[in-house]
């Protein structure tokens, strides 16, 4: 009997690379059928669409997964010049579909198919095979194709809307609407041209192929968890950093939680965090490195989306975390060995959240001013009488409806307010009932201390409106 | 606290059957090591020996090689030892009269006076039956104040512990009671897994006489039967090299039953159980058999392999060799022979998905020093020596990458300069 003679451990985990790849591609499979739901079975049935044109998300699709795959092919044939069966050998162990795969769900839905195609020859070619091929590369293959055809193509790389959108959301994508606003604006403003925050949520709103369906990404990420296939810090502490920060942006703002809400819905934050900042290969080893790795993912986006022209952001921060990957597991090792060094950067890190958030928190408080003056603005005075010291105006303010009111000055100060037309008011008895003008001749120099009241915030805001403008004319 | 890896165990293939007596050999094959170290021979050929007869000794701290068997030494002969290794074995043709040096029962085995427990553990050449072979009278050669009796056994598919304690545990724990009035202990622990309720009943049956001998279930976790980790569950200890820096003391429950032979009847132990197991193995089993048996002949007469492509294991699959032949000599640190299928698996590249960092119970990252493997200043930064080779690096990588040669050469690199 001939015995075969090997170094132990001579019994194995039953977890294997390919099976990880293959529970990454069924976690991806709920998010893939509901991008061609979303981007073609219902634009099929719901405008007149042609089936071509409402194929073109599957066409995507297909493109990025076969030309990925035969550019390695060729790559590994004719470049690193192997045999036929080397290279199937070779094929067999590099999973060579999945960066135009990922490509493919990142692209807007009208991404032409000629470009789809040169991003994932890219991907393939430089992000992977040029660093010596599955498990060697450093930056993420897809979005190294993303970053090469949206930075030289940015033109071309069509919208986010498909054709059934078009029809019904006509403006921009909701980040690209925060950015115009300059990140500051009510719920209305923000979110309400899309629905509710649980559109979002859902997915029926325009984005990328693969990232709208938030709920999605969520069982997907809560079953690559539990089936031990990702390194579950990073996309935790990506979030989570993101949450906290424009937490605090959005509550110096005086913005309700619904804002940190709408940063982690919208774009990709979800399926980069998810998908693209925890490929094995491009990010940290070392737990530590995963913690810091994913708080600087965190930090990156909030930049990009706030202090940059890129509203959206999550993947070039994943691309330039990348770059810092060994430094990340450098510090990881060293926390690994000495238990003090803990400290150092985190607080280093921690610093740096503070000094982007009072930045920003900065920027945005002169946002929302410019957009208080304009509704200030936007009151209009029907007459001004003078006798003596007294002065005594008629305005007309929008709440709900217009909102007409009779105010009266003596000495720079206001002495009575009058509601003369408050018919559009639906909610009327609620200021009323809180005393609210009352509260409003009360709180005259500190106009915007003075909460607005929940039920009837519109018109709050519009009686708010009629003192400060009766200030600003004062002045 | 160590995290481990629960094990698929199997130990249920082996332990159900009865044990089977094979302790007649014909001729016994004694090999002239002693803890990796060679010893050198110092009986001739043609020279009668009985049971306890000197045949060999380990220079350097004067450790006695003695014969198992009475009979004839003839000669010097080359044998597989369980390292895979071919080494000097002193054959001897057993003349199956079992005649001893001198014939002596000692009635109390607590009226030891410390040295004189040492100088019998010495004389009587008990060392470590778990794997390690290290002389057990250098580990109470200082001041002591608890001892764990090691029946966790961690290695999926052996058995020969258990087997041990379900038909001896009365005669453990006297010992243990023995030991820990020589040597003034004053608390003794036998850790055992949770789940083998066969060590926990046959202990329980015996336990009410003895007041300081305490049970601690541990986890079936895989590696917690390794005495660091083992010591710092129990008390909390760290220690730097040595167990007796911290004043414990610990030993494998089957080198208990050994320092009892010593105690009771001043001789050497000859026989002990061997656990013959795996999926490769038609009739999984414990066997009692002779020290210096050559395995062959007892796994031919027991039962068939099953399957092409088998490796056969000694001391178990996580930390045991693969050995090129089955005519390996049972030793006393040899506890189980395990037969199993080769699963060729497809080595792939490294995906850092940090698994092995993750489980790695001594701290180091295998997959950084794999990476830097001819740096040897890196290497030092790595730790590569406080790898007490475990293997569930190389267990648990999903690229199937033998993380744990990597380390262990790392190891030596790091030690040798």
């Amino acid at each position: 009997m001939k015995f075969k003679i090997e170094n132990g451990p001579h019994i194995k985990g039953q977890d294997s690379t390919s099976k990880i790849m293959m529970r990454l591609l069924i976690a991806l499979m709920p998010i893939v059928c509901y991008a061609i739901f979303k981007n073609t079975i219902l634009v099929y049935f719901a405008t007149k669409a042609t089936i071509i044109e409402a194929l073109h998300p599957v066409f995507m699709i297909l493109t990025g997964v076969l030309t990925s795959l035969i550019s390695e092919i060729l790559y590994i044939k004719f470049i690193l010049k192997n045999t036929n069966t080397l290279t199937f050998k070779e094929l067999s162990k590099s999973f060579a579909f999945i960066p135009g795969l990922f490509l493919a769900l990142v692209l807007p839905v009208n991404t032409p198919l000629w470009l789809v195609a040169i991003g994932a020859i890219s991907a393939s070619i430089i992000g992977k095979m040029i660093f010596g091929g599955f498990g060697q590369n450093i930056f993420n293959p897809a979005l190294v194709g993303y970053l090469l055809i949206s930075s030289s193509y940015s033109v071309l790389i069509g919208n986010y809307f498909n054709l059934y959108e078009l029809d019904t959301i006509a403006s921009a994508t909701p980040l690209t609407n925060l950015s115009d606003l300059s990140y500051y604006g009510t719920y209305e403003m923000v979110v309400g041209n899309y629905g509710t925050l649980f559109n979002f949520l859902s997915g029926t709103i325009p984005g990328a192929l693969g990232e709208v369906s938030k709920i999605l990404i969520i069982f997907a990420f809560i079953y690559l968890v539990i089936t031990k296939t990702i390194k579950w810090k990073i996309p935790v502490l990506y979030v989570s950093t993101v949450f906290f920060m424009t937490y605090i942006i959005g509550s110096v703002a005086g913005l309700d939680m619904w804002y940190p809400v709408f940063h982690i819905l919208s774009g990709g934050l979800l399926f980069g965090a998810v998908f693209m900042a925890t490929d094995p290969v491009t990010s940290p080893t070392t737990s530590n490195g995963q913690i810091l790795y994913g708080i600087s993912l965190g930090i990156m986006t909030v930049i990009f989306r706030f202090l940059t022209s890129y509203p959206e952001g999550v993947m070039t921060s994943i691309l330039l975390m990348n770059l810092f990957v060994p430094v990340f597991d450098k510090i990881g090792l060293k926390m690994r060995n000495n238990k003090d060094k803990n400290n150092i950067s985190y607080i280093l890190i921690f610093l740096l959240i503070s000094l982007v958030v009072i930045l920003i928190s900065n920027n945005i408080l002169t946002a929302k001013n410019n957009v208080n003056q304009e509704e200030v603005n936007k009151v209009k005075i029907i007459s001004i009488e003078k006798i003596n010291n007294k002065t005594k105006y008629v305005l007309q303010s929008k709440g709900w409806d217009e909102i007409k009111a009779e105010v009266e000055v003596i000495d720079k100060e206001i002495k009575s307010i009058i509601i003369t037309d408050n018919s559009g008011e639906t909610q009327w008895n609620e200021i009323e009932k809180a005393n609210y003008i009352y509260k409003l001749i009360a709180n005259q120099n500190n106009i915007d201390d003075l909460d607005a009241i929940s039920g009837s915030t519109k018109t709050s805001e519009g009686l708010k409106n009629i003192v400060k403008k009766v200030k600003m004319e004062e002045k | 606290m160590l995290k481990g890896i629960r094990l698929n165990d199997m130990k249920n293939m082996s332990i159900s059957n009865e044990i089977v007596d094979m302790s007649e050999p014909s001729n016994v094959f004694v090999p002239l090591i002693n803890d990796n170290i060679l010893c050198e021979c110092i009986t001739k050929k043609g020279r009668k020996v009985r049971k306890g007869t000197i045949i060999g000794i380990r220079k350097d701290i004067d450790f006695p090689i003695l014969s198992p068997v009475s009979g004839t030494v003839l000669g010097i002969k080359k044998c597989l030892y369980l390292n895979d290794k071919i080494i000097d074995c002193v054959e001897i043709a057993n003349d199956r009269l079992e005649r001893v040096i001198k014939k002596q029962i000692v009635k109390d085995i607590t009226s030891y006076t410390k040295e004189e427990f040492i100088d019998i553990l010495k004389k009587c050449s008990i060392s470590g039956m778990s794997g390690s072979d290290f002389p057990t009278y250098l580990k109470y050669e200082c001041k002591l104040n608890t001892l764990i009796v090691n029946a966790v056994e961690s290695e999926p598919y052996i058995t020969s512990d258990s087997m041990l304690v379900k038909l001896k545990a009365e005669i453990i724990l006297e010992c243990i009671d023995a030991i820990m009035k020589i040597n003034g202990i004053k608390k003794c622990f036998i850790a055992f897994k949770e789940n083998n309720i066969i060590v926990k009943n046959s202990f329980l049956k015996y336990l009410d006489k003895y007041d300081n001998i305490i049970l601690f279930p541990v986890k079936d976790v895989y590696p917690i039967g390794y005495e660091k980790y083992l010591i710092k569950l129990i008390s909390n200890l760290d220690y730097d090299k040595k167990t007796e820096e911290v004043g414990i003391v610990m030993n494998n429950v089957t080198t208990i039953f050994a320092i009892y032979k010593a105690l009771k009847f001043k001789r050497n132990i000859t026989k002990r159980i061997i656990t013959i197991s795996g999926e490769g193995f038609t009739e999984p089993i414990n066997v009692l058999v002779k020290i210096g048996t050559s395995m062959s002949s007892v796994i031919k007469k027991i039962g068939k392999y099953n399957g092409e492509n088998l490796k056969i294991i000694a001391n178990g699959p996580m930390m045991g060799n693969a050995l090129r032949s089955d005519s390996v000599i049972a030793t006393a640190n040899l506890n189980g022979i395990v037969i199993i299928e080769d699963v060729n698996d497809k080595v792939m590249n490294c995906i850092n998905c940090g698994k092995c960092l993750e489980v790695c119970p001594a701290k180091i990252c295998p997959v950084f020093i794999m990476k830097n493997i001819n740096d040897i200043e890196k290497l030092k930064k790595f730790k590569p020596e406080k790898c007490i080779e475990c293997g569930l690096c190389s267990y648990i990588c999903p690229s199937k990458i033998g993380l744990r040669d990597a380390v262990k050469s790392a190891k030596k690199k790091v030690m040798n300069k």
